[in-house]
């Protein structure tokens, strides 16, 4: 069927802002269920084809995120200080086209653990942080996790990991072939008496429900994947959606503002064409998925006098709470050549500190894999040892990279209530619309947690053999591609901006889902935790919908 | 969040840091924010279109020559080709002309600030001294922001993709060894060629705490 267009005074069912990651699931579902959907996206759509082994481009050009240039941002480190525009690299980070940050992802898809939804509960509270429950279990969620794996597809091996949480079915696809740095991680991991498995990634190991196996280009983390082995929302949910001839996609239509009516419910989105003529599209109901960074700003900018402090604010947490999951690296040297720059970043994985151990004397925990990084000139800039940085030295460097590989730890933050998206009080962006201000400081345990874990990448590296390794600095996060925790769930309207069915406490009409729900960070990786979210909402909010209780 | 995006800022060092932090002036600040904003079509023009052997945009005869010997300093010429080869400096130049034109007053400051720091010690250019000359030079201004800026765009020169002016005839790919192809097939490395398989582990250990 061809994929409907609708004029923006139909009053659709929903309209969905954001066609990313959650964004595509929604509108998969909910036009599935026979509901017509208009997703309103603010980047342009992109062909796998159109995708480009472009280091250049879009490593260090921004071509396909949020170019600070166009969509500008201030950072900060604390409320305190005067937040600046940040020039190289926008601090909160995203793809910014159909099928959003799913197109440039890494695509590790480990389920998040039961542990980290009441987690608060086990450990109690940790003072001068927002750190709490979800109003919802692993339970709960499982079911969705594995519509994840199934519907969108993702590629593993169940029960490998003793750490794993309870499952209901095995993964549909085998894991990817192991890597160099995968066996290796392996090797050095089982000497210490870890337990390191096969990652589970949301790659096409095999032929996919009518998309072919990875061809192994090497090009997954930062890149589009033009053979669509990826898992992206682009060729995943959003064709599915398209098929149902009740959803829309609509490209390079930037939504600054929801609006309400006078019963304080919403009526529809405002937004911007590719030529920056002002729509409105009507809606019986908006579901916000524009991701953990511009749905707080879509809401705070959404502000009346009958939302002063913006759309769904009662709470005052909107934009707040913000988490970025931490982290490190270890560099490492072999005596052969792994050729790294091969196939997907990640084939191994330890999960054996996810836990929090309160002996170590700080919160937190993640895990390790091994990996490359991204492409020759990133490794070059940011994964080697940080001197010799010129000169022959430098080269003899530069020669080592098919021996090369990199332990990377993905670890926790914690939730704290300065850390957050707001409005620049002075810059607007390339429409005219306020800009939104990051303000960003890790937690101390944050930093212990990922250097502990940086410790043990070390020792695993170095007892896998490596000639030669290191640990790369950890510095404070001041970007990030994990935005988190800005519209945070919860049964409390004081203490959260939506209930455990993503609905605001304040608009009934109006949903939130996206990486903004969460209570807590996880150890990263969170988009998988991100669709299961979705494909749970889409099914609530679709029963409410036939319940005409929206 | 996976390495690199966080650690490019890192990766440019200390200086950079004190160049971009939170101290700057703001004022400072904003005219470079506008200089990106007056170059962003510019830049993506660039990006897209620069190609090897074109004339200079940014730089002048002289800094051209200077910056081609700093970066022949930072990838020497040895028993493969280096820097220089590569055609870094015509990288450099596009890429203060595109994606990294915010930063060209930088540039010219810190090249004025180096040219006159060489100025007070020879009369001649800096490309004109002698190698270990250049080399004492540079050890004494490795962390200033202008030489972050040319080891930044040199490494990049020498190793993106070569329609952007350097990295000639795929250069520093060969050096580093990376192949330019699309498809690949396991075994990757020497390392997985004779991996016995995945040994599934006897006993759980200890689950999560409830």
């Amino acid at each position: 069927m061809a994929a409907r267009r609708f004029k923006d005074t139909d009053v659709i069912d929903f309209a969905i802002v954001g066609s990313g990651a959650a964004g595509g699931v929604l509108a998969r579902e909910l036009s599935q269920a026979g509901f017509e959907v208009v997703v309103l996206e603010q980047g342009p759509r992109l062909s796998p084809a159109d995708f480009k082994h472009d280091e250049l481009d879009y490593w260090f050009a921004n071509g396909l995120i949020n170019n600070p240039v166009r969509n500008p941002q201030t950072f900060r480190t604390t409320p305190a200080q005067k937040a600046i525009r940040v020039v190289d690299y926008p601090s909160l980070m995203y793809a910014r086209i159909v099928g959003g940050s799913s197109n440039h992802f890494t695509a590790n898809f480990w389920r998040f653990h039961e542990i980290d939804f009441h987690e608060r509960s086990v450990l109690g509270e940790i003072s001068g942080t927002g750190f709490a429950d979800w109003p919802i279990t692993y339970a709960e969620l499982e079911p969705y996790y594995t519509k994840v794996e199934w519907e969108v597809g993702v590629s593993g091996l169940a029960g490998a990991s003793p750490f794993d949480p309870p499952r209901t079915k095995p993964y549909p696809m085998p894991p990817l072939p192991v890597k160099s740095s995968g066996v290796l991680l392996e090797r050095g991991a089982r000497k210490l008496g870890l337990h390191p498995f096969p990652a589970p990634m949301a790659i096409a190991s095999v032929p996919f429900r009518g998309r072919p196996a990875c061809v192994h280009c090497g090009f997954c983390i930062g890149f589009g994947c033009e053979v669509m082995a990826k898992s992206s929302s682009l060729v995943t949910m959003i064709p599915e959606a398209e098929a149902t001839g009740r959803c829309e996609i609509r490209p390079e239509s930037y939504v600054f503002e929801v609006r309400t009516d006078k019963k304080g419910r919403a009526t529809g989105v405002a937004y911007f064409d590719r030529n920056k003529h002002e729509h409105f599209q009507k809606a019986k109901a908006v579901v916000l998925a524009a991701n953990g960074a511009e749905t707080p700003r879509l809401l705070l900018n959404s502000a009346s006098s009958h939302f002063p402090k913006g759309l769904a604010n009662s709470s005052g947490l909107v934009g707040k709470y913000l988490m970025f999951n931490s982290g490190g690296d270890v560099g490492a040297v072999f005596e052969h050549e792994l050729n790294e720059y091969k196939s997907v970043q990640v084939t191994r994985l330890v999960h054996d500190f996810y836990d929090t151990d309160p002996k170590r004397g700080f919160y937190g925990g993640g895990g390790i894999d091994g990996r490359l990084g991204p492409a020759p000139a990133s490794w070059a800039l940011a994964a080697v040892p940080p001197k010799p940085s010129w000169g022959a030295g430098f080269k003899a460097v530069l020669r080592d990279f098919p021996r090369s590989m990199i332990a990377e730890t993905h670890t926790t933050s914690l939730a704290q209530e300065a850390n957050s998206v707001s409005i620049d009080p002075e810059l607007k962006d390339a429409w005219g619309i306020p800009a939104m201000r990051c303000t960003y400081q890790d937690h101390p345990d944050d930093l212990a947690t990922a250097r502990f874990l940086q410790a043990r990448a070390k020792e695993i590296l170095d007892a896998a053999g490596a000639k030669q390794s290191w640990i790369l600095p950890t510095v404070d996060n001041s970007v990030s591609v994990h935005l988190l925790g800005t519209c945070r769930m919860g049964n409390d309207p004081h203490t959260s901006v939506i209930d455990k069915y993503h609905r605001t406490h304040d608009v009934p009409n109006l949903f939130l889902c996206d990486g903004s729900s969460f209570v807590t960070s996880g150890r990263g990786q969170p988009t998988m935790t991100i669709q299961a979210l979705a494909f749970r909402a889409a099914h609530y909010i679709g029963e409410f919908a036939r319940r005409n209780e929206i | 969040m996976s390495l690199t995006r966080r650690s490019f800022t890192s990766a440019l060092g200390a200086g950079w840091l004190a160049l971009n932090g939170a101290a700057i002036a703001a004022a400072a600040h904003e005219a470079r924010a506008k200089a990106a904003e007056a170059n962003g079509a510019q830049a993506e023009a660039a990006t897209k279109g620069a190609h090897t052997g074109a004339a200079m945009r940014v730089l002048t005869r002289s800094q051209a020559r200077d910056v081609d010997a700093i970066a022949s300093q930072i990838i020497p010429t040895d028993r493969d080709p280096g820097a220089h080869e590569a055609g870094a400096v015509y990288f450099i130049d596009h890429a203060l002309a595109g994606f990294f034109s915010a930063h060209r007053e930088d540039f010219q400051t810190g090249y004025a600030d180096f040219a006159s720091r060489v100025g007070q010690e020879s009369k001649v250019p800096f490309a004109d001294l002698p190698h270990d000359e250049q080399i004492r030079i540079l050890h004494t201004v490795e962390e200033t922001p202008f030489f972050l800026i040319v080891r930044y765009l040199t490494i990049l020169g020498f190793l993106a993709d070569p329609r952007y002016g350097g990295n000639r005839d795929g250069i520093g790919w060969r050096l580093v060894g990376f192949e330019d192809t699309h498809v690949f097939e396991p075994p990757f490395g020497y390392y997985d060629k004779d991996y016995a398989g995945f040994e599934p582990y006897a006993k759980a250990p200890a689950a999560d705490p409830k």
